[in-house]
């Protein structure tokens, strides 16, 4: 019963974090990283992973990163 | 050098070392394949490909556990350091084929959810010989898929240093997971101790050698500096250092690389700004100290990476008195610029005399 519970918060997670990783990989990276200006496709595609597991800390770099340029 | 990413850096020598990574780990899974084939002939797929995997992933990690000591004991090995992180990808894919054909094997015949079952077919947790250790290598393959999708530069500088540091600490409570998952699992199925006494024997050569490499950093840590005058350390001759190389001292608890240059001696940290690589060990590459683990750069003047970068590290004052070399470690604020120490004709000569 526990370990499903866990499963299942685990599982809402990570499909948070994979639909918060397709505009952040295509937008936000450039925001949050200067760096990232005109990275090509391989790069994005490859942070992707880590995109989907460290979404929360991510979501709020570019919130930030938005109040600045505001 | 933050300035732009790329997907993965291959450079030549990148490149050599990465094919090698692949003919190893084809070649040990062909060996394993035959070798088993010839001994026990009913083996099926699915036990040869979990086998084969565990046990390359096994080897893999031992390697890359003795990357770091062995730098540090012998600079020929630093090659080995540069690609560190592909080998360590590369050992995660091949223990994740082993653990989810664990996982299809062992969990997907019932009809709970083959997660779910992995952690609630066997609770014997106080137990020894029939303990649940698939759980220990899950935990293991979580820590090492962190590790692997965290591996790009891009999330050492956003997760930032410290904490992308600590996550791959976590390397070592992995290992430690591991050789129970391997202890506890084999002593379920295996009456053979050779695979054992292998274990322990890895283990025992991993320990030693971070032993050693310990040892000799504390003690090169330790040396004292006797000659002291208003807060400057006496570190060594001119001559001591070749041009555009540096020597690494620690005083009080700083580790300074002073560096040889231009006519001028300068001091700055020795701690790389990317993953605290050795940049006493570095040279002087178009002006700018390069850093031996990844080339980071930095102007010897105020330890400011060129433009566009933005690294920063701590400098130091440095004076020359009679060709002896003189050092405060009370460090500026990074990126600080410093004059540095003019050689003289005469202190160059002296070497002749
Ligand atoms: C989800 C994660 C994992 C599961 C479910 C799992 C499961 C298993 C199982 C069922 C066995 C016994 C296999 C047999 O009967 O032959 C085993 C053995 C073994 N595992 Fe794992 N494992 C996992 C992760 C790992 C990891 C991360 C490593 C190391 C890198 C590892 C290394 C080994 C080794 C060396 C053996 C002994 C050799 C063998 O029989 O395959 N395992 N594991
Ligand atoms: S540690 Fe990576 S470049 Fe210095």
């Amino acid at each position: 019963m526990v370990v499903q519970v866990i499963i299942l918060i685990v599982g809402i997670y990570i499909l948070g974090g994979v639909l918060f990783a397709v505009p952040f990989v295509i937008k936000g990276v450039t925001e949050v990283d200067e760096g990232t200006h005109g990275t090509k496709l391989g790069f994005r595609l490859i942070i992707i992973p880590g995109t989907i597991v460290f979404w929360p800390f991510l979501l709020s770099k570019w919130i930030k990163s938005n109040k600045k340029h505001d | 050098m933050s300035a732009s990413y790329q997907a993965v850096l291959w450079n030549r020598q990148k490149k050599h070392y990465d094919w090698l990574i692949f003919a190893f780990c084809t070649s040990y899974l062909a060996v394993f394949t035959s070798v088993t084939l010839v001994y026990n002939p009913q083996v099926t797929f699915e036990t040869l490909l979990i086998r084969s995997t565990s046990t390359l992933a096994l080897l893999l990690l031992h390697v890359i556990l003795s990357i770091g000591p062995l730098t540090r004991i012998n600079k020929k090995f630093f090659p080995l350091l540069y690609n560190r992180r592909h080998l360590g990808v590369t050992m995660f894919c091949i223990a994740a084929v082993h653990g989810l054909f664990s996982i299809l094997q062992f969990h997907t015949l019932g009809n709970v959810n083959p997660i779910v079952s992995l952690f609630t077919s066997n609770t014997r947790f106080d137990s020894v010989s029939a303990f649940p250790f698939q759980a220990l290598g899950f935990f293991a393959l979580v820590i090492f898929f962190l590790m692997a999708i965290t591996s790009h530069d891009f999330w050492l500088h956003n997760l930032s240093p410290k904490v992308w540091k600590t996550l791959h600490m976590f390397v070592y409570l992995a290992y430690f997971l591991v050789v129970m998952h391997v202890l506890l699992g084999v002593i379920q199925y295996e009456t053979n101790p050779v695979f054992v006494i292998i274990l322990v024997l890895g283990s025992g050569a991993l320990i030693t050698l971070h032993l050693v490499a310990g040892f000799q950093e504390t003690k090169k840590d330790n040396i004292k500096f006797h000659l002291q005058r208003e807060s400057f350390v006496m570190v060594c001759d001119v001559n001591d250092i070749e041009e555009d190389r540096a020597k690494m001292f620690c005083l009080d608890k700083e580790r300074i690389a002073v560096y040889k240059t231009d006519g001028k001696l300068f001091a700055v940290s020795n701690v790389c700004k990317h993953q605290n690589g050795p940049l006493g060990e570095g040279k002087v590459i178009d002006g700018c100290i390069t850093c031996p683990w990844h080339g980071y750069q930095y102007l010897p003047h105020n330890g400011q990476s060129p433009p566009p970068f933005k690294e920063r590290i701590s400098t130091y004052d440095v004076k020359i008195e009679e060709s002896k070399v003189w050092v405060n470690p009370v460090p500026y604020p990074e990126g600080t610029e410093r004059p540095g120490a003019i050689i003289t004709i005469n202190q160059k000569e002296e070497m002749f005399v």
